[in-house]
């Protein structure tokens, strides 16, 4: 990761390999409450722009909170995707003795 | 013969690689994680331990991969029950969503003697009849009451003050007797009143028919008369004579309270609970103001922000918490249906914290004038002019009322667990929908919980009461007995 603070804003430049654009997304949604995100394809990056909502939105400290959020949510992608068959299959035994599925 | 295999056939299944089972996770603190698993058992661990788990290198022979095997986390060639068992606790917190509606809510009256100030239903005044509920109204109400497939029925009377009219109480209680008679279903009664006109007369049919009376205490006398106003000042002595009448006739423990959180009772948690263990009850139901009614009119809802009442509610649940350390058995009602939801396998039927939500689904509300909503907040909503969740009329059918977009399109839109931000939440199936709320304070069903006060204020507690439990034993054990009860 890379960062840059341009005025009253945060930059924070991400691989792209590294991370599912849909994890940024989500990690980006998260912190709506404190900043407007603008996300940018820029050749091997994304740049994520954070704009804060309020004059004395805390800044620096999103940036360590977004790096982590970043992470959290790619992992939760993979897990989800490496126990769908499973979940599923729970889902199905579960509900397949009620009256639910008709 | 031996009666055993050998030790071998017990360790085959050890030292293969573990698979792991659907779960999510989210920061309990700045060192710990929470893992939850789709029965909403859960389990916490340091963050690089936890970590070490999800990406597969937990060493086999740990104490937190035994624990993590038990729990349903992960799965080995030596756990061919687990996803069994899984599927099994999976089913049994669903099996409510098969009975449907049990809780039928009649609004018999708008009028009201007391002129509260933060009244979520926008009370009329006492000489107003027309906001009076018709026999008529009742009994195609009732008709719709017995089309639920649910064994369990439960009709509430509210209001306004409901004993206002107590004339259309009695009648419907009468008839739905009377059709239960074929019906056979189990059928329960609550009137919730303010009990300060409560007569002999109504407790003795209360008596005959075992109508559960659920009041209105909102903390010390001076709290108490400030929040709740009526001719003569004196709402608390009439709900404490009443809770005293109410028992006397019935028996102690078919009253119950409810108390509503004010600006003016933030700084008294303790002197609230102390009247509810005055009053001889066996907890208290710590209730912030909702977004409904006057409490928005008057700026009641606004006094006080989700922080304050959070800190407010730790007081009240600490102090409760050190209190039953010293062997007093009373709890915080809103702790222990969540805590039912974390250690044991059933949900309580709490509207707010269903999922999908609660609304129809949990309860259906016939209002004084015959309209039907989705729940009770759907009818305040209704009162401020927003008929978004109004599914039809007593008239209607009942397969036209449950199939209306006004109740299908918001359950089906807020499930949480295909909403954003709570789809990836591991505190998801301890938490609810809310449609509601999130339409009235946000303008859509769904709400970003980035800025939702609802989101907020559960998030806290579901973590405040797990780092309880984490930090102490015997705050645990307290716990699975409110769990349990």
């Amino acid at each position: 990761m890379e960062t840059g603070s341009p005025a009253n804003s945060l930059t924070v430049s991400l691989a792209k390999d590294l991370y599912e654009l849909e994890a940024v997304k989500l990690a980006a949604y998260r912190f709506a409450n404190e900043a407007a995100a603008t996300l940018e394809p820029s050749g091997d990056r994304l740049v994520c722009t954070f704009t804060p909502l309020s004059a004395n939105g805390d800044m620096a400290s999103l940036e360590g909170r977004f790096r982590n959020e970043v992470i959290d949510q790619d992992l939760r992608r993979r897990i989800a995707r490496e126990t769908e068959s499973t979940r599923n299959l729970i889902l199905a035994m579960a509900f397949s003795k009620t009256g639910l599925s008709g | 013969m031996n009666k055993f295999a050998p030790l071998d056939a017990y360790q085959a299944g050890r030292g293969a690689a573990y698979q792991l089972l659907p779960l999510q996770f989210i920061d309990l603190d700045a060192e710990r994680i929470v893992l939850t698993n789709l029965a909403g058992e859960f389990y916490v661990m340091p963050r690089e331990a936890g970590r070490n788990f999800l990406e597969h290198r937990l060493d086999q022979d740990s104490r937190d991969y035994d624990e993590l095997k038990a729990r349903h986390f992960l799965t080995d060639g030596d756990s061919s029950v687990a996803l069994d068992l899984l599927a099994l606790k999976v089913r049994t917190k669903f099996d409510r969503l098969a009975n449907f509606t049990g809780l039928h809510l009649f609004v018999v009256t708008l009028r009201c003697e007391h002129s509260c100030p933060y009244c979520q239903v926008s009370r009329q005044n006492d000489d107003k009849r027309e906001f009076d509920m018709t026999v008529e109204t009742a009994n195609r109400a009732i008709d719709l009451v017995f089309r639920s497939p649910s064994p369990h029925i439960k009709i509430e009377f509210q209001g306004g003050e409901p004993l206002l009219n107590f004339d259309l109480i009695r009648h419907i209680v009468l008839r739905a007797e009377d059709r239960n008679l074929t019906e056979k279903r189990n059928l329960d009664f609550v009137i919730a009143t303010n009990l300060a006109v409560v007569t002999d007369e109504i407790l003795a049919f209360c008596r005959e028919y075992k109508i559960h009376i659920s009041t209105s205490l909102d903390g010390p006398e001076d709290l108490h008369n400030r929040n709740r106003p009526r001719p003569g000042g004196n709402s608390h002595q009439k709900a404490v004579e009443g809770i005293d009448r109410v028992r006397a006739a019935l028996g102690r423990d078919e009253v119950s309270a409810v108390m509503t959180t004010t600006r003016a009772s933030l700084s008294r948690a303790r002197n609230i609970v102390d009247e509810y263990i005055a009053r001889d009850f066996h907890g208290i139901f710590l209730r912030p103001l909702s977004p409904y009614g006057f409490a928005v009119k008057t700026k009641w809802f606004a006094a006080y922000d989700v922080d304050a009442w959070l800190d407010f509610y730790f007081e009240g649940l600490d102090y409760i918490i050190e209190l039953n350390r010293h062997g007093l058995n009373f709890m915080e009602f809103y702790a222990s249906m969540i805590l039912t939801k974390m250690l044991t396998p059933f949900q309580p039927g709490y509207v707010d914290l269903m999922s999908p939500a609660g609304i129809g689904i949990g309860a259906l509300l016939y209002n004084y004038d015959g309209s039907v909503f989705a729940s009770d907040e759907s009818r305040m909503l209704a009162e401020m002019g927003d008929q978004t969740f109004k599914l039809g009329h007593v008239g209607d059918s009942y397969e036209a009322l449950i199939g209306a977009d006004a109740l299908l399109d918001p359950l089906e839109v807020s499930f949480a667990a295909s909403a954003p931000q709570c789809a990836s939440c591991a505190f998801e199936s301890y938490c609810g929908a809310e449609p509601v709320y999130h339409h009235a304070t946000q303008g859509d069903a769904v709400g970003h919980k980035a800025f939702s006060g609802f989101c907020r204020r559960n998030m806290a507690i579901f973590r405040g009461l797990i780092s309880r439990m984490e930090a102490d034993p015997e705050i645990r054990r307290i716990f699975l007995r409110w769990a349990n009860r």
